[in-house]
């Protein structure tokens, strides 16, 4: 797998080597390639630095790879590699969102070249960052919710100034070196030296803090203020490199589960602890890497050696089992290309409806669907593997399960009512939920595999619950998305529409809305089985208890009106594209209440994206009132036309009898309209 | 607020300056069980066809009974540990009760208490009872002696409980009877009072107190260890886990999703704390109790309703694929 894995990955270098010239600073691949690999802890997990790398550009600069000055895009491990090797230059990329500039020209910096919503080079914000931060603060204090959107904003910029400014500092330890006092005892600890690195401190650490000791008792003010001049510098130099853990314990996972930095190294040196020799090893080849930016040959062997000594401390302690699936995951981006065959399948699909007779267009659609499908599929598969959990464990994963259990529903029924129109519904909720994803992705910023909080740790009620009940969102939007493809073809073609079709896509309507019921009900009872197995209540009216509960009601009330007859095709389909609805509300607007054991936090951009669902299926189902009332019409007319061709029947009058229906209607679609209306 | 409309049967919703009026929880449920029985049941044809709707609505009608069962008949509370300290009761989260206690001349304590129906949380005031039962729990000399004392206490006429820095407080007013032509002696106690109110009546010292309702544990608890861990580097809780000892003699360790099940009893674990203890100090755990006779019973539904569900709609699926190949058989 791990080899697979990497040989896919050499060849997408090959195939995606960037285009355009890079600039002085930028990494070559082979640097790119070993340091993507880097192990670091972070959010509670070991996960690669390319993850880390990936989610904290998102959250500075609001998408996954930025482009240049010159249009050249990045990828998140070039930007965090170059940030860390060249902050000179680095500084001056323009790389941090601001959403709204305003938030800018409150601290007195406005330009005419940036946009309302732009990204800012960290130079350009560096004078008014005092003010930045001053203001970050005060507005930190107001609670969450009642800030304004500037403050808002100010909080998100200089929350990435300042990742920007630690992160630039990172290797710090690593890059400069402290002078020492001629003459002093501690200088004498470093023979026929003038300086020493962070790394030689942590060496002698044990030697200078016994010196200290000695000095203690003494009132030489020379030595003593060496010593803390010393230590002073070192732990400065240090102060950035806490923002990533890349330095595994060599005691076990049990012993010690918090991965160290260069600063808990000099800590414990400073305590007079010995530092382990495989950790002084480890700085020692950080200060190589930094030392060989400008020569790409040995800057990639040195980041290899640095990436193969951490990754073996690490594996000694058996935590970093899958971390080259995970680099591959990051880097392959399968649900982009996922996401752009779903985006092709439905174009086909849409040709296939001009040229009904083309099998080439229909086999077309049918290639591309199918493998947009198996990517996404392989997606969700890999992060199972790579979290060794179920499918579905976070907001962002209910996305991609949707849409993947979605697209396959469609798929299945397509093939058993073979309407061309299944298919089409599948690539649209395959590349809307993919939208979706990457949209939540960026706008959340964290990452999407995280460790997860004690009550949600069971693989066990994950597996169950979370599994059917998100089955049962997929199939309720699924169902109204069908739903509202009758209702437009009906509007749209009118008394033209193929009747046979608009039955059979109704019955299938009906069909998903079962399927959705199924995994509603059952998902929302084992919903309360794990409540009452983790609190000992079943159900507590929780805002998310209440939405599933909705969700099944909404469906029930739907079998149910089609089974007692109060609705027929165009009414089943209406309530499925109503039901739509309230599984977005259930999915979605519950999490926005804010309240409630199961919500995950605010996002306005999210409250505009479910907005709109809302309106457009609303106004789905006023289109089906308008359709109904169309349809009423229609066959008011036609019973008034029959009567009156049967009165003249009886006139006996013989005009009447070759047309009974009346000459504004063709007569071909009178039975549809019937059946209908029925 | 929760109980206005979930527990109850009509209640007066307060939109804006109208009250509008609406049916509770209690009332929706009951007609949906009536609507259930006559709709899925009685009325429905009973053929072959109809099987997977009739076991699925039996499966619901089962929930329903789950839930019915579980507000009727369970008990519900928590009981709160120091690390070391053991307890064989439980306390109520939202019931209340009156102890009576006397002091003896013999060093030892007589004790009775009573249940306060009315003296719920949130609860609305309830009419004073005639005649009030003293409950004793066990048969001792002090039992027999309580009930003495428990003869003493004419009707407490409870009144509503009042908020109390945003949390309800039950407390309440009663009357201790003091023979033929002395006026009885009032008296008031809070649920939150530090000392209990003293009362001497005929030289014999009462002690009344309002505490939240006890219920006995079938075995001593006791606990021995708890354990919070976070992921590495990160204040995320990865674990909640107390170790508890079960009547002195098995360990037995509680966690998130893994609750003790023991004679009838849930125990789960539920809070912890002092909040930001430094390392090595003395934490407590919180555990909730719940004696609940259904506690098994959604399961049994769920899978009845899945089993119903998924039998009526492969029935469907599978006729409507066979007519479907049929069809389109027929065409080509």
């Amino acid at each position: 797998m791990i080899r697979v894995a990497r040989i896919l990955l050499a060849a997408l270098a090959a195939v995606t080597v960037p285009i355009g010239t890079a600039r002085a600073g930028d990494p070559d691949a082979r640097a790119v390639e070993a340091f993507e690999r880097l192990p670091v802890q972070d959010g509670g997990r070991v996960k690669p630095i390319a993850s880390f790398a990936r989610f904290t550009l998102l959250r500075v600069s609001g998408g996954a790879s930025p482009a240049d000055d010159e249009g050249r895009r990045y990828s998140a491990s070039e930007w965090l590699l170059r940030l860390a090797l060249f902050p000179e230059l680095a500084k001056d990329d323009p790389v941090l969102l601001v959403e709204d500039s305003q938030a800018l020209v409150a601290v007195g910096i406005a330009d005419a070249e940036h946009g309302k919503r732009d990204r800012w080079a960290y130079s350009t914000l560096v004078p008014a960052l005092p003010g930045l931060l001053e203001r970050a603060h005060a507005a930190e204090g107001i609670a969450a919710g009642t800030r304004t959107s500037i403050q808002e904003q100010t909080v998100r910029v200089a929350e990435s100034a300042l990742t920007v400014l630690r992160l630039g500092r990172t290797f710090d330890f690593a890059r400069h070196r402290i002078p020492l006092v001629e003459g002093t005892r501690v200088a004498a600890l470093f023979p026929a030296r003038a300086d020493a690195s962070v790394a030689d401190v942590i060496e002698r650490g044990p030697e200078i803090a016994r010196l200290e000791r000695d000095l203690a008792a003494t009132d030489d003010g020379r030595e003593k203020g060496a010593v803390s001049a010393l230590w002073r510098a070192a732990s400065d130099l240090c102060a950035d490199a806490q923002i990533l853990a890349w330095i595994p314990p060599a005691a076990s996972v049990a012993a010690e589960p918090d991965w160290k930095t260069p600063a808990d190294l000099l800590v414990a040196a400073r305590r007079g602890e010995a530092v382990a020799e495989a950790h002084l090893g480890l700085l020692r080849v950080a200060e190589e890497v930094v030392a060989r930016r400008t020569d790409p040959a040995r800057l990639g062997a040195a980041l290899e050696e640095l990436v193969s000594r951490t990754s073996a401390l690490a594996a000694a302690r058996g935590e970093i089992a899958d971390l080259d699936v995970e680099v591959a995951y990051q880097r392959l981006g399968l649900l982009r290309w996922a996401n752009a065959l779903f985006v092709a399948a439905f174009a086909l699909c849409a040709l296939g409806w001009l040229r009904t007779r083309s099998l080439f267009l229909s086999r077309a659609a049918w290639i591309a669907a199918g493998a947009g499908l198996a990517l996404l599929v392989i997606a969700v598969a890999t992060r199972c593997w790579i979290r060794g959990r179920p499918p579905v464990s976070t907001l962002y994963e209910t996305v991609l399960f949707v849409s993947a259990t979605g697209a396959v529903v469609a798929m299945v029924v397509e093939r058993i009512q073979r309407q061309r129109i299944h298919l089409a519904v599948a690539c649209l909720v395959g590349a809307g939920g993919l939208f979706l994803a990457s949209g939540y992705e960026a706008l959340d910023g964290q990452d999407t595999m995280p460790s997860l909080v004690a009550v949600l740790d069971t693989n066990f009620w994950l597996a169950t619950h979370v599994t059917a009940i998100t089955l049962g969102y997929s199939a309720g939007l699924l169902a109204a998305a069908l739903g509202s493809a009758y209702v437009l073809v009906a509007l749209v073609r009118g008394e033209r529409a193929d009747a046979e079709r608009q039955r059979s896509l109704a019955r299938s309507v009906y069909g998903v809305a079962c399927f959705a019921l199924c995994f509603a009900v059952v998902g929302t009872i084992l919903g309360g089985i794990w409540a009452n197995e983790s609190w000992g209540r079943f159900w507590g009216w929780d805002p998310k208890e209440n939405g599933a509960l909705l969700i099944c009601i909404a469906q029930i009330a739907l079998v149910h009106a089609r089974r007692a007859g109060l609705v027929r095709d165009l009414g089943t389909c209406v309530a499925a594209a109503f039901g739509g609805t309230v599984v977005a509300f259930s999915w979605w607007g519950m999490n926005l209440l804010g309240v409630g054991l199961h919500s995950y936090g605010f996002t306005s951009g999210i409250q505009r994206a479910l907005w709109t669902y809302y309106v457009v299926q609303w106004s789905v189902v006023a289109l089906g009132g308008v359709v109904w009332l169309r349809r009423r019409g229609v066959t008011r007319a036609r019973s008034s036309a029959e009567s009156l061709a049967i009165a003249a029947l009886d006139a006996g009058t013989p005009a009447a009898t070759g047309n009974s229906v009346p000459p504004a209607l063709p007569r071909r679609t009178a039975p549809a309209a019937k059946s209908a209306v029925r | 607020m929760q109980r206005k409309y979930f527990e109850s049967f009509v209640l007066m919703h307060d939109a804006g300056p109208v009250s509008i009026p609406l049916p509770g929880a209690n009332l929706v449920l009951s007609l949906l069980a009536l609507n259930l029985v006559l709709g899925g049941f009685v009325r429905i044809r009973k053929s072959r066809e109809t099987i997977g709707i009739l076991v699925t609505h039996a499966g619901i009608v089962l929930l329903l009974v789950a839930g019915f069962v579980k507000h009727h008949a369970s008990q519900d509370g928590r009981v709160t540990l120091r690390e070391g300290e053991s307890a064989a009761w439980f306390e109520s989260d939202v019931a209340w009760e009156l102890v009576v206690r006397e002091s003896l001349a013999d060093g030892s304590c007589a004790r009775a208490r009573r249940a306060v129906r009315g003296a719920r949380n949130a609860a609305r005031p309830t009419r004073p009872r005639r005649s009030p039962r003293t409950v004793c729990p066990s048969r001792s000399r002090c039992a027999r002696r309580s009930r003495t004392a428990g003869r003493r206490l004419t009707a407490p006429a409870c009144s509503a409980p009042e908020p109390r820095d945003k949390e309800v407080i039950a407390r309440m007013k009663f009357a201790i009877a003091r023979g033929h032509g002395t006026p009885p002696l009032a008296g008031l106690v809070w649920g939150a009072q530090s000392a209990p109110f003293a009362a001497t009546v005929d030289r014999r010292r009462f002690e009344f107190d309002l505490r939240r309702e006890r219920h006995a544990l079938p075995f001593t608890l006791t606990l021995a260890d708890f354990r919070k861990e976070d992921h590495p580097r990160s204040n995320m809780p990865r674990s909640f886990e107390s170790d508890v000892v079960v009547d002195g003699e098995r360990t037995v360790t509680i966690s998130m999703n893994e609750p003790l099940r023991a004679d009838g009893l849930v125990v789960y674990q539920a809070s912890w704390g002092p909040q930001g203890a430094a390392p090595g100090a003395v934490l407590f755990s919180t555990f909730a109790v719940v004696r609940n006779p259904a506690d098994s019973l959604p399961l049994v539904a769920c899978i009845v309703i899945a089993l119903g569900l998924m039998h009526h709609f492969t029935r469907k699926l599978a006729r409507h694929v066979r007519l479907q190949r049929a069809a389109h058989g027929a065409v080509a």
